[in-house]
């Protein structure tokens, strides 16, 4: 009796199951796949290619809409010219020591050699004798002592300066010889002038300098002839453009 | 994005770049820059530059290690240092006379030249002279011819015009400066140093037209140093 019923009951599940076939979970169970996709693309393209050989013209290629860039190499700035002036003591032969000015143009030319400029003014004051005599050797006019002179300079033993502990400037010694004129008790006399000075650059563009420069000429403004040597000593400041 | 577009960027080739602080090669190297990573050329200073890193850092690259970066189309960096090629053919150049003798009286000058080729270029000097009978002034405009400019040794003529001024130092009669023209024609020699440095020795013979009975003639001899870019 029970085994009747069984098949009975097995009998209506696979009628409903055959009613069923369109539900998703049994789709494949009873062979009901999709049909393969058609091959159009395919077809296409055979087609395309029969009508390209149909007129003759080769096979369309991708034609690049890419521009080609113009890259402009952007001017490197330079900074081998340096200007800037100074304040310091010059020692006038004979006529004392006094406050002189001046500026300064420099060009680099290489890490080691350089040209300089440099055009500076001073008041010369008393010699002794006429101190001591009064009596006046020069005008007023006369007693300005103006000078200028070109050298090639020379840096040597570079280094770093540091300020406590998160900051190092660069450093640098130099000589610098050169030739000029000085205008000294209304005349006007060849002079040589040579010096040493160091100099600290607190940013790539700002230099301190200090300096010494002999300014050596031959004078016979008081009587004798002889080699007047005129110690200058300054400070300077100069900017790197 | 803006201070990087106008900037240069390089990329090291070379296994690294090496960054000294300060631009000299007796700063010290305090860091380098990978091969391959991108850096900005800030500045030039002589034959430094000054370049960023990707980190941020900050130094000095030699032109010679620049050499070994390349552009961002591939193309090798390149900076002219001078050399004998660029000695033979410039544009320009510029040059002191640190020793001269203007008919008798030392002289200070200064030059610059303009090429319109390798042999031939347009010349201009100020000079000072100061001498025991006079001092004075000159500017010269001319032009010189050079031989063989490819040679180390290279020797050359000159032709110009110019202004002297002068001042006479009498004592007892006051004479007035005087300011005239003059005519020179000269030669010299050229000596490639290195780099872009070269020696110049000249002399120049003047003919100064004066108001007086003769024009007087004046023989220069200069030699100084002079540098081209």
């Amino acid at each position: 009796m029970e085994i009747r019923l069984r098949i009975l009951l097995l009998t209506l599940l696979l009628g409903l199951a055959g009613g069923l076939s369109g539900c998703a979970t049994l789709r494949h169970l009873f062979g009901h796949d999709t049909p393969p996709p058609a091959t159009a693309p395919a077809d296409e393209g055979a087609s395309t290619d029969r009508s390209a050989a149909d007129d003759g013209t080769p096979p369309r290629v991708i034609e690049p809409e890419v521009e080609r860039r113009n890259v402009k190499v952007p001017r490197i700035k330079s900074q081998d010219i340096e200007v800037g002036g100074y304040l310091g003591t010059l020692n006038i032969e004979d006529f004392g020591a006094h406050r002189v000015y001046g500026v300064q143009v420099g060009y680099h030319i290489t890490e080691d050699f350089f040209l300089q400029a440099e055009g500076g003014r001073s008041k010369g004051g008393y010699t002794s004798f006429e101190t001591l005599s009064s009596i006046q050797l020069l005008t007023d006019n006369e007693r300005w002592f103006k000078y200028y002179d070109m050298s090639v300079g020379y840096n040597f033993l570079p280094g770093e300066v540091f300020l406590g502990r998160n900051h190092a400037m660069t450093s640098s010694f130099y000589i610098l010889a050169g030739v000029g004129a000085t205008d000294f008790g209304g005349d006007s006399k060849f002079t040589g002038n040579f010096g040493a000075g160091y100099k600290v650059l607190p940013t790539d563009w700002l230099a301190v300098h200090v300096a010494v420069e002999d300014r050596v000429f031959n004078t016979d403004l008081l009587g004798v002839n002889k080699l007047a040597s005129n110690l200058e000593a300054h400070l300077g400041l100069t900017v790197f453009f | 994005m803006r201070a990087a577009s106008q900037n240069l960027q390089v990329f090291v080739r070379a296994p690294y770049l090496e960054l000294h602080t300060g631009p000299g090669r007796g700063y010290p190297v305090f860091n380098v820059v990978d091969r391959d990573a991108a850096v900005d050329v800030l500045k030039r200073y002589t034959d430094w530059f000054k370049v960023r890193g990707p980190s941020g850092i900050e130094g000095w690259a030699s032109a010679h290690d620049m050499e070994q970066t390349v552009l961002a189309d591939g193309s090798h960096f390149h900076y002219d240092v001078g050399d004998m090629n660029a000695y033979t053919a410039h544009r320009f150049e510029a040059g002191a006379f640190f020793y001269g003798d203007f008919g008798g009286a030392s002289a200070v000058s200064l030059y610059g030249a303009v090429f319109a080729n390798p042999n031939l270029a347009a010349e201009l000097s100020i000079g000072e002279f100061l001498g025991k009978a006079s001092d004075g002034n000159s500017i010269d405009l001319g032009l010189a011819h050079i031989f063989y400019p490819q040679a180390r040794l290279a020797p050359f003529v000159m032709l110009g015009t110019g202004i002297v001024h002068t001042e006479p130092k009498a004592t007892l009669v006051q004479p007035s400066d005087r300011t005239e023209q003059s005519a020179y024609v000269g030669g010299g020699l050229r000596y490639y140093l290195t780099r872009r440095f070269f020696l110049r020795g000249e002399y120049k013979e003047h003919i100064i037209f004066t108001n007086r009975n003769q024009n007087q003639q004046v023989d220069e001899w200069k030699f100084g140093f002079a540098f081209f870019f």
